[in-house]
C-alpha cells in the first residue's frame, strides 16, 4: 500500500518516534505511519525541520508542496533509491537523437489524444453532439505522423487540446464558463479547477518516475533544462483527460463543487481549502480504482497505471522494446 | 492486501516500545490497539521486529483479516481512523 497524505490542516510535521506526527495549530498531535506512505502532499501552512526532510530522504519519501497562482510550488525529493547509469545514458541518448526523440515525442501525443478524445466521445455517446470536436480530434491524431520536429508536433497537440478543451463549456453546467484556457493565474472557476488538479496529477506523475531510474529532466515532447521535472510534464500529459478532467465533470455536473469553492481575489481565482479537500479526495478515490489490465490480466489501480508508464518507458529505452502509451481501453 | 488489528500487553514501562514500533505502520486506535491495512511483506517485516522486542512474559496478539471486505467495524463515539491519509 502506498498512500499518499495530504495535510489541509495548519501546524507543523515532525520526525517522531521513527515515524512523522502533525500537531496541529492547537496542539492536537496525529500520526502518520511512514510505512505507509508514498508522499505527502502539503496544502497547509505548515512548518517542518532539516530532521524531518533527512528522515523522508532516509525513507524515500517525496513531499510534494501546494501554493498559490497555478498551485504547485515545489517538491523535495528524497535520493535516488534506484541508480543506474545505463538507463541515463539511454535517457539522453534517445534525448539527442532527432528521430529517436521525436518517434518517443509523437508516443505520449498520441496517447494524450486518444485519452481526451475518449472523454469526448463518452459525452458525444450521452446527450451532446461533438461531431466536430471528434473530427479534429481524429484529424489531429491523423496529423502526428507527419510532423517532423517536435516544435510541429507541439503545435498538433495544442490544435487538438484547443478543440478538448472547446467541448468543455458543453459538458460543465452554466455557472462554470470555461472560455479557453487560461493560467498563472487561471482566470476562472474552471481554469482554477483544471490547474489544481494538473498539478496534483504532475506531482503523482513525479512520485512515479522516482520509482524507476529514470531522470526526471530528460525529457521528449517538453524542452529539458527548465526548473520543473519535464519528463513529468510529458507522462502527465497522457492522464490529465482520465484523471483530472473525468473528476472535474463528475464533480461540477454532481454539484459536489459549487461558485463557493472558489475564491475570485487578486487578479484571478483560486479555489478554497475546502474546495482543494472535496477534489483531492475525489482524486484519490479515482487513483485507487483499479482496471483489468490486458496484458498484466490483473487489476490495477490509476495510480500503479502511472508507475508502469515509466517502466514501460525505461524498457523502450534500454531494451528497444516498442512503447505505446496508455489509450483508455476502458 | 491484509487488514490487521495488533494488540499487546507487555510491561508498563515498555509499552512506548510497541507503540513506537505499530506506529510507523498502523493507526492508533486505542491504549496497546492498533489496526490498519498492511501488505504482506511489511507484516512480515513487521513480525520479525515484534519477535526481537518481546520479553519472554509479553504477548502481542495480531488479528488478520484476509480482505477488506470482510472488515465490519462498528465504532461508538468518535471513530480514530476516520480519514487517516487527510489530515
Amino acid at each position: 500500500m502506498n498512500d499518499n497524505f495530504h495535510v489541509f490542516s495548519d501546524g507543523r510535521i515532525e520526525r517522531t518516534d521513527d515515524t512523522i506526527r502533525l500537531v496541529r495549530e492547537d496542539g492536537e498531535k496525529q500520526y502518520l505511519p511512514i510505512e505507509r506512505a508514498e508522499a505527502i502532499y502539503l496544502h497547509g501552512q505548515v512548518d517542518y525541520n532539516t530532521r524531518l526532510v533527512s528522515f523522508l530522504n532516509e525513507q524515500g519519501i517525496a513531499m510534494h508542496v501546494f501554493g498559490w497562482n497555478d498551485y504547485y510550488a515545489g517538491s523535495i525529493m528524497p535520493k535516488r533509491g534506484q541508480t543506474s547509469g545505463q538507463t541515463v545514458v539511454a535517457q539522453v541518448r534517445a534525448y539527442d537523437d532527432p528521430d529517436h526523440r521525436l518517434t518517443i515525442a509523437k508516443r505520449f501525443v498520441d496517447g494524450s489524444i486518444h485519452n481526451m478524445r475518449a472523454n469526448v466521445s463518452y459525452y458525444h455517446n450521452r446527450d451532446h453532439d461533438f461531431t466536430t470536436a471528434l473530427d479534429t480530434l481524429d484529424d489531429r491524431q491523423a496529423a502526428i505522423d507527419d510532423a517532423t520536429d517536435v516544435n510541429e508536433l507541439m503545435g498538433v497537440e495544442a490544435g487538438a487540446r484547443r478543440a478538448y478543451y472547446a467541448t468543455f463549456d458543453d459538458i460543465l453546467p452554466d455557472d462554470f464558463a470555461f472560455r479557453g484556457r487560461t493560467y498563472n493565474p487561471p482566470d476562472n472557476e474552471t481554469n482554477s479547477l483544471i490547474s489544481y488538479a494538473n498539478s496534483l496529477v504532475y506531482a503523482n506523475t513525479v512520485s512515479a518516475i522516482r520509482a524507476t531510474a529514470l531522470d526526471p529532466t530528460v525529457s521528449y515532447l517538453h524542452e529539458p533544462g527548465e526548473r520543473r521535472y519535464s519528463l513529468s510534464l510529458d507522462i502527465a500529459d497522457i492522464f490529465k483527460p482520465i484523471l483530472a478532467d473525468r473528476v472535474i465533470f463528475r464533480l461540477l455536473n454532481r454539484r459536489q463543487l459549487s461558485t463557493d469553492d472558489f475564491e475570485s481575489d487578486l487578479n484571478g481565482c483560486l479555489l478554497t481549502d475546502d474546495g482543494r479537500e472535496t477534489f483531492t479526495r475525489a482524486l484519490e478515490e479515482t487513483l485507487d480504482q483499479t482496471v483489468h489490465h490486458p496484458t498484466l490480466d490483473r487489476n490495477v489501480s490509476y495510480q500503479y497505471l502511472l508507475r508502469l508508464e515509466a517502466y514501460k518507458l525505461k524498457k523502450h529505452l534500454l531494451t528497444g522494446e516498442e512503447y505505446v502509451p496508455l489509450r483508455r481501453w476502458w | 492486501m491484509p487488514y490487521i488489528i495488533a494488540v499487546y500487553d507487555v510491561d508498563a514501562d515498555r509499552t512506548h516500545l510497541f507503540l513506537k514500533l505499530f506506529r510507523r505502520y498502523l493507526t492508533h486506535i486505542q491504549n496497546s490497539v492498533l489496526e490498519g491495512f498492511i501488505t504482506d511483506g511489511r507484516l512480515q517485516r513487521l513480525r520479525g521486529e515484534i519477535e526481537a522486542l518481546l520479553e519472554p512474559h509479553e504477548s502481542v496478539l495480531i488479528y488478520e483479516v484476509s480482505s477488506e471486505d470482510y472488515v465490519d467495524r462498528t465504532v461508538f463515539g468518535t471513530d480514530p481512523k476516520a480519514d487517516d491519509t487527510f489530515l
